[in-house]
């Protein structure tokens, strides 16, 4: 037994140890995903038997004008939240100086990343509430009226990124700090001996050696888009009239509240398709840069 | 867990060692990654407590047959013996070797004292072996007084002492040595080598030593090893590496500054000499090495020493004249880079195909001056220009 | 530096710059300032609609009081800490004896088990959701603590081992050659060697794990009905269904779930940093 043991244990100890990683990961995430793949294809309440329906979940889907509005919306979400990154830069910028007391105001600035996300969506139903909440205050302060933001339909949608967009510039921030922290001196300082100032050392020699967080930044915002879910259903139920669901959103109501797993998992299934796209992209640049280094 | 034992502490190893004086044997080791051979064909017999320097030039596989040695790197074919027991397939830390790492790979969370211990740690040797092991250790290498520090806290030379006492209190068959003197500044490098040497005979330990350094192998080898793409060029002591190698690639790597090499063309044969010649160059009439054939109109490398280039004391005795470009005075001895016209080096120390000369004392000559130069017949090597193998070395030192 | 550091002799361009970064800050965080400043208030000031004036009366200690008594929030906070924490130690395990296989053995199928692990963790929560839902009620685990625990953990090693197995890649190769030369096993090896050596991996890790864990909300409402087991962060929004325009309690829930993880950040504020920039520096 020991000489067995002994004789495999170069293959034996790194097997056994990725074992039960491998297994949970495998069993949990990545089967369920594919399960959730099948269960799209059949007519499901959750308890009973499950009736194989093909594509009609999908068909239905199609023809269904909320999902519409949902995909919509994750296109809004997508689109504004591109802001996180060029904003974190900018605050990034701002508070990058070594003075006394910068080291604490800067982590001030990082707040909003580690506050719940549901924390983050009470704060800013706060903040949009009619008559009371800040945004009122500051209407009423320009002799304005604020609208209602969350209960309208047209503003809604944007309401709730500007509110996680919040958490998500923080983030971006974080990154570029790091990043700043990270420049060649010997670059900036050639730089400065070649005139480069302001803009033109930014856009030349700066950002040039941010092209790595900034890759990280871009992938991180687009996952943290398309993730959304937690704001909304906080902040709106999708409401009012589903004005401002995204698909993670449509497809939980569905499931949860209606009962349609199969619709529901015809959802979560587009979602993941627009999602693998990026993850096929991200996964590809990162293979590929760890082969150049080994 | 096993309790192995790291010998020479098992009995079997005891026995082995005085049966057979070889303690290191390598027959016929293959390394390859794909269609890419690393090592071919790899024989070496080393005997007990000798000091064996692997050179060649970086990607010749010196360090990749070390650590097959080690067991680090897994080997393609063939077999390898210590103290006559086959470790071919077994696990690094029961072949009785030890290693010392170029950048010493001390554990920076150990302190000294627990760095030197921790392989007989892993082998749950009881606690006053281990200490008695790093205290012997430590009291040969003159660092009793660094155990209880961290290896930040120690300078190069200090952490490259730490990382042979690692190797020593395992007392290992043999000890490996990955270029450890690369990483020290040239000050500390020579008092390092002085050190080894001494180290070395005070153990009268078999160790392997690997370097690109000539320095290094030069001083420090009883056999200098000499790879090349994977496969050993010669064997041998310094002396008679540097005398006679067997190629010209031997005779281009060892010694500095680099032989100047020249192409000839053999004028004609009569007997074991023949002349040699080429455009700039007063022909020369060269004894032949044994079995070597040679005719009229074949070409030919011809190689001289820097060392044994000389200022021509008259016009009629040199063999060529050249123009100084370049003078190096390093105090006790003087470098001429010198074109000689159409006498061009090929593979230049300088890279512009001037010919290098030594001369053993201080000289007035300067840059632009035109000088007469001499080659005496008895210093010239010759190479086939086919393989390289040497076709006539210098007479040995007998006939000066 | 960039942008170029106020030189310390321009004592007045430094002053005026950290003026106009706090004037900056307190805009960034005023919406978080409006609502602990109305966690402050009296429930007659909200009811009567005063929350931006001077306040009457101060509520501070009866509305953090309320929130702890009059509701299940003590029991939301407890069993928060009852997921989050074996949460995070499980997966400090598993990933480090993923990362640790992944970083030191080349094996074919490695880039693509690599791969999977940080795939995975890309996945959008929903298409797991309904069999991950599905799975727990049969293994009778639908509404417990454990049942987010398990998700949890297999979740987060995707993105854990990612991190560990960078950070023990990052190592000096000859450290590991050295322990196999002097015949430790690779178990003796991760041990005395690897495990010290990534301590403040580990660390960081371990707050970046608290953070997320703590945080998440789909998974709780997913997993979880009662009140008995549910994090804070699915309580505070049954509260905010419950209470409608009681600002001063919402508000002070909302402080009590954003707290502890502000408390860790502050406290291990270098590690948290780190990890979370790890993969970004590194490039």
């Amino acid at each position: 037994m020991t000489n067995l043991w002994r004789r495999h244990r170069w293959w034996l100890t790194p097997t056994l140890l990725i074992m039960p990683a491998a297994i949970l990961f495998a069993v949990v995430i990545l089967a369920s995903s594919v399960e959730s793949l099948w269960i799209s294809l059949h007519e499901w309440d959750g308890f009973g038997p499950m009736r194989w329906i093909g594509f009609d979940n999908y068909r239905e889907l199609f023809n269904d004008p909320q999902f519409y509005v949902s995909l919509k919306n994750n296109v809004i979400w997508l689109v504004m939240f591109m802001l996180a990154p060029p904003l974190g830069l900018a605050i990034a910028l701002l508070v990058n100086q070594k003075i006394r007391g910068m080291r604490f105001l800067k982590s001030l600035f990082f707040i909003p990343l580690v506050l719940a996300s549901v924390a983050v969506g009470v704060v800013f139903s706060w903040v949009y509430t009619p008559q009371f909440g800040l945004l009122a205050i500051i209407f009423r302060f320009f002799g304005a009226t604020a609208p209602a933001v969350l209960s309208d339909e047209h503003f809604v949608t944007f309401a709730v990124v500007t509110a996680a967009l919040w958490p998500q510039t923080a983030f971006c921030m974080v990154l570029y700090l790091a990043g700043l922290n990270n420049l060649s001196e010997d670059l900036i300082g050639a730089g400065r001996v070649d005139g480069a100032k302001g803009w033109n050392m930014l856009r030349h020699i700066v950002l040039p050696q941010l092209t790595q967080v900034t890759f990280i930044a871009i992938a991180v915002t687009v996952v943290g888009a398309l993730r959304s879910f937690d704001i909304i259903s906080v902040m709106t139920s999708g409401g009012p009239f589903g004005s401002s669901s995204v698909l993670a959103y449509q497809m939980f109501e569905q499931s949860i509240f209606s009962y349609r797993f199969g619709y529901g998992a015809a959802i979560a299934s587009i979602l993941f398709v627009i999602m693998a796209v990026f993850i096929v992209w991200y996964l590809t640049r990162i293979i590929r840069a760890e082969e150049r280094g080994a | 867990m096993t309790n192995h034992q790291p010998s020479p502490a098992g009995p079997e190893t005891e026995i082995a060692k005085q049966d057979a004086m070889t303690s290191l044997e390598l027959r016929q080791i293959q390394k390859s990654y794909g269609a890419y051979h690393a090592l071919r064909g790899i024989d070496l017999d080393v005997e007990q407590g000798e000091f064996i320097v692997m050179v060649g030039p970086s990607g010749c596989g010196k360090s990749t047959l070390l650590k097959t040695i080690a067991g680090l790197e897994t080997i393609s074919s063939g077999q390898i013996l210590i103290n006559g027991r086959d470790v071919s397939h077994t696990e690094p830390g029961e072949r009785g070797i030890a290693m010392v790492f170029q950048s010493y790979a001390l554990y920076p969370h150990m302190t000294v004292a627990e760095n030197m211990g921790f392989g007989l740690r892993m082998a749950h040797r009881p606690k006053d072996e281990i200490d008695a092991a790093v205290m012997r250790a430590a009291k040969i290498l003159r660092i009793t007084d660094q155990l209880d520090k961290r290896p930040k806290q120690l300078s190069g030379g200090q952490r490259q002492r730490v990382a042979i006492g690692r190797a020593i209190t395992r007392s290992p068959d043999v000890f490996l040595f990955d270029e450890p003197l690369s990483n020290l500044d040239a000050a500390l490098r020579t008092q390092m080598r002085v050190e080894l040497s001494s180290l070395h005979a005070k153990l009268g330990a078999t160790m392997v030593y690997v370097t690109h350094d000539q320095v290094e192998a030069m001083t420090m080898a009883s056999r200098i090893v000499v790879l090349n793409h994977g496969s050993i060029e010669q064997v041998g002591s310094p002396l008679e590496l540097y005398r006679n190698p067997a190629n010209l690639f031997v005779a281009g790597f060892l010694g500095a500054p680099r032989m100047n090499f020249f192409e000839v063309i053999v004028d004609s044969v009569s007997g074991r000499r023949a002349t040699v010649s080429t455009a700039g160059l007063v022909p020369l009439a060269v004894e032949l090495t044994d079995g070597a054939s040679v005719q009229k109109g074949d070409r030919l490398t011809m190689g001289v020493r820097p060392e044994n280039v000389n200022l021509a004391s008259n016009p009629a005795a040199a063999t060529f004249s050249g123009q100084v470009r370049l003078v190096e005075h390093l105090g006790r001895e003087t470098i001429l880079y010198v074109d000689a016209g159409s006498l061009q080096c090929v593979s230049s120390e300088s890279g512009t195909g001037n010919v290098t000369v030594q001369i053993g004392h201080v000289t007035g000559v300067s840059n632009d001056t035109t000088i007469g130069l001499g080659i005496a017949p008895r210093d010239v090597y010759l190479f086939s220009s086919g393989d390289g193998r040497t076709i006539s070395a210098r007479k040995s030192i007998l006939a000066d | 530096m960039y942008p170029r550091p106020i030189p310390e002799s321009a004592v007045w361009q430094r002053r005026l710059y950290v003026a106009l970064v706090i004037g900056i800050l307190i805009i960034w965080l005023g919406p978080l300032f409006a609502v602990i400043l109305t966690s402050f208030r009296s429930m007659q000031d909200v009811m009567g609609g005063n929350l931006w004036g001077w306040p009457t009366q101060f509520g501070l200690i009866e509305n953090y009081t309320a929130v702890f008594t009059q509701t299940p929030m003590a029991q939301y906070f407890l069993n928060s800490l009852i997921i989050t924490i074996p949460s995070v130690i499980g997966v400090l395990i598993l990933s480090t004896l993923a990362g640790y296989v992944l970083s030191r053995y080349r094996f074919p199928g490695n880039m693509l088990v690599f791969a999977l692990f940080v795939g995975g963790n890309f996945l959008p929560h929903q298409i797991m959701m309904i069999p991950v839902r599905d799975l727990m009620v049969r293994l009778n685990l639908y509404d417990t603590t454990m049942a987010l625990i398990i998700f949890h953990v297999a979740f987060q090693t995707g993105f854990a081992t990612l991190f560990m197995r960078n950070f023990i890649a990052a190592l000096p190769d000859e450290l590991f050659q050295a322990a196999r030369a002097e015949g430790a096993t690779p178990f003796q090896t991760l041990v005395h060697v690897v495990i010290p050596l990534v301590r403040p991996a580990l660390a960081a890790l371990a707050i970046l794990l608290f953070t997320f864990i703590w945080n998440d909300y789909f998974w709780a409402v997913v997993l979880t009905i009662s009140d008995s087991v549910k994090p804070v962060t699915a309580g505070l929004a049954n509260l905010r269904g419950e209470w409608v325009s009681a600002w001063n309690l919402i508000s002070a829930g909302t402080i009590v779930v954003a707290v502890p993880p502000v408390i860790m950040f502050f406290l291990m504020q270098k590690h948290f940093i780190a990890g979370l920039t790890m993969g970004a520096v590194k490039g």
